[in-house]
């Protein structure tokens, strides 16, 4: 949060385009020409397979070479849409990276609020510790966590049962769907929501002081500054925020994959990233799996419009 | 009461101790699994679910048992793997997003605005849609169980926000003072050397940070397109082999665990600051 990074959207004009016509017009393309040929080669072909193996019947047999390619058109499609597994995937995904994203911003936001009213220690100390969470490999978090509430030995069973809660003797946190999905959410949290707290921190921060002082003067109570002065301000920054917490949330997949053992009892922890893969590699589905992977893509592709139209709708160059 | 530096002197309430209250519960939220994976880590396997809250029973033997090759546990192999793969993604992904970065920060053109609308398209692409075109692909070079067939994947996912991070702090660098380096008598070369470079490495440092955090975590495609000779440290993690058969070697992917973040979580200690500002970078301008 060097004071370089971190200055008014209403500052000076950028220096960009400064320079004379004498590189010419192609100056840019050559600059962008390795990034695009390495993306467009890396992203464009699996892409197009991608879409083009959602059109097959495709499994273990043609993959081999044993049977040969049917062209069954939108045939997975049609498929996934009238199974109701795939609603209730579907469902699943929605409600739970919901939930994640709602948790994430309240508590990420909340800290920032909380961070600003630190002493400048406890606040390193803050950040520190949880950008520790955010660095550690989803794969660690999820060990950890599924260790700590092991149903008869971890140690959040063993402290809530020396509280006097024995309903939590034995209990298994993964066996029911709703406990298993906040288990994992709790995780989720953990290791997101120090992105939130930075980047709205650093929002904050960016808020001319004069501002809050003199509501401040004005008797404004803290809630009533947030509410009033500092939400609105930071409108921009919590779309930003919100939009990139719903997509990285719609991809989770270690934790659920790691910390329900690959979906849950009978599925009812599936989410369609995890869908996905079982289908194409638990099942050699990959004809339905690649279509399951079109739909994610349409999604998040859907999603990321939403949030490159409101950052133009905020004036703002991208 | 009356003079502005009264007002400032308040009456005691609880509402500063509330605060550091709230900071409490959270730092120990954060702390506490971080706190016993290491405490695990050094403990006996016997009693592994001791919740005695400090170090009892001390012993490496985990760390051990995490090294043993008898097991078939290969985590020497696992990091080194994750180094190469993690190693390479960075500096390809630096060495192509600082070209990118420099004409989207510093030029003006046309369909700039298309261009990183598609950079921050490409960055929210999941990699579940990639694994299946990839898993053929690979199978049908012969690359399966190659380096390249984790690098390849996890550049796809690299670069996109590399591009972007970069192009966030090259918009905030003071560009006029090559300009006036160039007055001043400086051959072009001159003027990046000095001037450009010596801004510019901070920023690029940082984000080359970002994108080995990001390379070593990742586990979906590496758990599907590794052998065993390429197997990287996440997918070791997730499919450990402890001392004891027919038990959960908890304590075993604890030391394995403590391993692989403790790295991390230095880095972090000690470069902080950056990490927030290139966290923040495209977001807060």
């Amino acid at each position: 949060m060097s004071s370089s990074t971190v200055s008014l959207r209403q500052g000076a004009p950028r220096p960009a385009g400064r320079r004379g016509p004498r590189f010419g017009a192609f100056e840019p393309w050559f600059y962008l020409a390795p990034a695009f040929i390495v993306l467009i080669g890396l992203l464009g072909y699996p892409i197009f397979q991608l879409v083009n193996i959602s059109l097959y019947d495709y499994r273990q047999a043609q993959v081999s070479g044993a049977a040969p390619l049917e062209f069954t058109g939108l045939g997975n499609y049609q498929q996934l849409l009238s199974d109701p597994q795939f609603w209730a995937v579907l469902g699943n995904t929605v409600l739970f990276a919901g939930f994640c994203v709602v948790i994430t911003i309240l508590v990420g936001g909340w800290l920032a609020v909380l961070a600003t009213r630190l002493r400048p220690w406890v606040r390193t100390l803050l950040f520190v510790v949880s950008m520790g969470a955010w660095a550690t490999p989803a794969v660690t978090g999820s060990a950890v966590w599924l260790f700590l509430f092991d149903p008869t030995l971890g140690l959040v069973n063993k402290t809530l049962v020396a509280l006097g809660l024995h309903a939590f003797d034995g209990y298994s946190w993964t066996y029911d769907k709703w406990s298993a999905f906040g288990l994992v959410a709790s995780e989720v949290v953990w290791c997101s929501f120090p992105f939130v707290m930075v980047t709205v921190y650093a929002g904050i921060q960016a808020i001319p002081t004069e501002v809050i002082e003199a509501a401040r003067l004005d008797g404004a109570s803290m809630g009533q500054i947030a509410r009033t002065i500092m939400l609105p301000m930071l409108r921009p920054i919590m779309m930003i925020v919100i939009i990139q917490s719903i997509i990285w949330d719609f991809k989770i997949f270690s934790q659920i994959y790691i910390m329900t053992s690959g979906g849950g009892v009978a599925g009812q922890n599936l989410v369609i990233n995890v869908y996905s893969y079982q289908q194409a590699f638990a099942a050699s589905l990959y004809g339905l799996g690649s279509a399951l992977g079109v739909i994610m893509t349409v999604i998040l592709m859907a999603v990321t419009l939403v949030y490159l139209r409101l950052i133009k709708k905020d004036g703002e160059a991208l | 009461m009356s003079t502005p530096t009264a007002t400032r002197r308040r009456a005691f309430t609880w509402a500063p101790t509330r605060t550091y209250v709230q900071a409490a519960v959270i730092l120990i939220w954060c702390l506490l699994p971080f706190y016993w994976m290491i405490v695990t880590a050094f403990r006996d396997v016997g009693y592994t679910f001791d919740p005695t809250p400090f170090f009892t029973h001390v012993t490496f033997d985990n760390f051990a048992t995490v090294f043993d090759e008898s097991l078939g546990n290969h985590f020497a192999r696992n990091l080194l793997n994750s180094l190469i793969v993690a190693g390479l993604t960075t500096v390809i992904s630096l060495l192509v997003g600082v070209f990118a970065a420099y004409a989207l920060a510093r030029l003006k053109f046309r369909f700039k605005e298309m261009v990183l609308g598609f950079v921050l398209g490409a960055s929210m692409f999941p990699g579940v849609a990639l694994i299946t075109p990839l898993f053929q692909l690979f199978t049908n070079l012969g690359w399966m169980g190659s380096y390249q067939a984790l690098i390849i994947p996890s550049i796809s996912f690299s670069l996109p926000l590399a591009v972007y991070t970069l192009t966030s702090f090259f918009r905030e660098m003071p560009w006029e003072l090559e300009e006036a380096a160039r007055i001043d008598g400086c051959t072009q070369g001159q003027a990046f050397r000095k001037i450009i470079l010596p801004l510019a490495a901070p920023a690029t440092f940082t984000t080359a940070i970002l994108t080995f955090i990001g390379a070593w975590n990742e586990f979906l495609i590496a758990n599907q397109l590794s052998s065993d000779a390429t197997k990287t440290v996440t997918v070791a993690i997730a499919s450990f082999a402890g001392a004891q058969p027919h038990q959960e070697p908890y304590t075993a992917v604890m030391a394995a665990g403590t391993v692989v973040t403790i790295p991390l979580v230095i880095l972090v200690l000690i470069f902080q600051k950056k990490i927030v500002a290139g966290l923040t970078a495209g977001a807060v301008k």
